[in-house]
């Protein structure tokens, strides 16, 4: 294979950045623009100061040109982002966010901080979040046996960093650990 | 650790002793035990390599013992505290403790090969953590490969203690945490 070692295993962050920035997102637009075609379909048309729908990357783009405002997703605001938290400190199993949630998050505190209400306590709680969903894949990596892993709600992000060493890990479980016996009370 | 006939982890997992008792008297192949004597008497000891041993085992020249890496000693010492037995040191070069388990495990009759599959399995799963938050810790460093003395003395000489099979293990895990904190700290690329 000509691919390096490291990027077999998975993809890496800037690739997931790269999908997640297909996602729809809201903007009000400062400039007027005819509805256009793009090859992933047609965006459009911007009125200031009607709210449009556009891509993230496109969002980023404009935001970049100072063309445009990003308006927040719902969830990406402090008090959501608190109650979340502290689901995910109570609460045994991972906390339900958006899937692509780190990666839209990041890239809208990067380039559109101002357009958030309170930015640096969402940007502290991410990290958290972060830290105390990590916590737990930690003791998913504890339970892992050989044939399967349930670890739901986990966010694309997560899943892209165990990736490489939890599919390693049970596939050496695989070889390690013997097909058994049937049992002859039929459990599995 | 797949074992595929090109897996250079397999033959090097073959290449380990095992120690045979031949049950007949076989001329002129003293030299497969390095020996000087020109014949194998029966019931001499003699250590051969495990791709060797199949055939002899299999045809029913020899039995043999389970070897020492995967005796009463190792097991209960895994049992008392899994993280703290120094797997590589227990084989040869190439320090393929899971890998030779395996290849011992393949020959043995079902309830023994299910109690190696055990300890095994269970040495792997008690490890596992330990391997991964190391490496994520290293990963953390920033620097990961000169770090050796910065955490405990218990620490390092399970990293030195670390079987072929978990170093690859410790590499993933460290490559990939590295890969993703680099991203979530760069806030500048790019864009701009």
């Amino acid at each position: 294979m000509a691919l390096p070692q490291t990027l077999r295993a998975s993809v890496t962050p800037p690739e997931l950045e790269l999908v997640a920035s297909q996602q729809l997102i809201e903007i009000i637009p400062m400039i007027s623009m005819e509805k256009t075609a793009f090859i992933s379909g047609a965006y459009g048309p911007l009125r200031p100061p009607n709210k449009a729908k556009i891509p993230l990357w496109m969002a980023v783009n404009l935001k970049m040109k100072k063309k445009c405002h990003i308006v927040a997703p719902d969830w990406l605001t402090a008090d959501y982002l608190q109650e979340r938290l502290n689901l995910e400190t109570t609460d045994l199993s991972f906390s339900s966010l958006p899937f692509r949630f780190a990666e839209i998050a990041k890239v809208i505190l990067d380039v559109a901080s101002d357009d958030v209400e309170n930015p640096d306590k969402i940007r502290s709680l991410l990290k958290d979040l972060r830290e105390a969903r990590q916590a737990k894949s930690r003791e998913g990596l504890r339970t892992l046996d050989h044939s399967e892993l349930t670890l739901s709600n986990l966010s694309s992000m997560e899943i892209n960093e165990i990736r490489p060493y939890f599919i390693q890990s049970m596939s050496i479980m695989t070889q390690l650990v013997r097909n058994p016996a049937p049992d002859p009370l039929g459990h599995p | 650790m797949d074992f595929d006939y090109f897996s250079i982890e397999a033959i090097l997992a073959e290449n380990q002793k095992i120690q045979c008792t031949f049950k007949h008297a076989i001329p002129g192949m003293g030299h497969l035990g390095g020996g000087t004597e020109r014949d194998i008497a029966m019931l001499s000891k003699i250590q051969i390599p495990m791709w060797l041993a199949y055939t002899v085992i299999y045809s029913d020249w020899a039995d043999f013992n389970i070897p020492a890496a995967f005796g009463s000693k190792v097991r209960n010492a895994l049992k008392a505290e899994a993280c703290s037995v120094r797997l590589s040191g227990l084989v040869g070069a190439g320090g393929l403790w899971y890998g030779f388990g395996k290849t011992i495990m393949d020959i043995l009759r079902e309830e023994q090969a299910n109690e190696l599959s055990d300890m095994l399995t269970k040495a792997f799963r008690d490890r596992l953590v330990e391997v991964i938050d190391q490496a994520q810790h290293f990963a953390a460093l920033g620097h990961a490969s000169s770090g050796g003395g910065l955490s405990g003395n218990s620490a390092q000489s399970f990293r030195e203690g670390l079987d072929t099979t978990e170093r690859d293990l410790f590499s993933l895990a460290q490559e990939s945490a590295k890969r993703t904190k680099n991203w979530y700290e760069n806030n500048d690329s790019k864009r701009g």
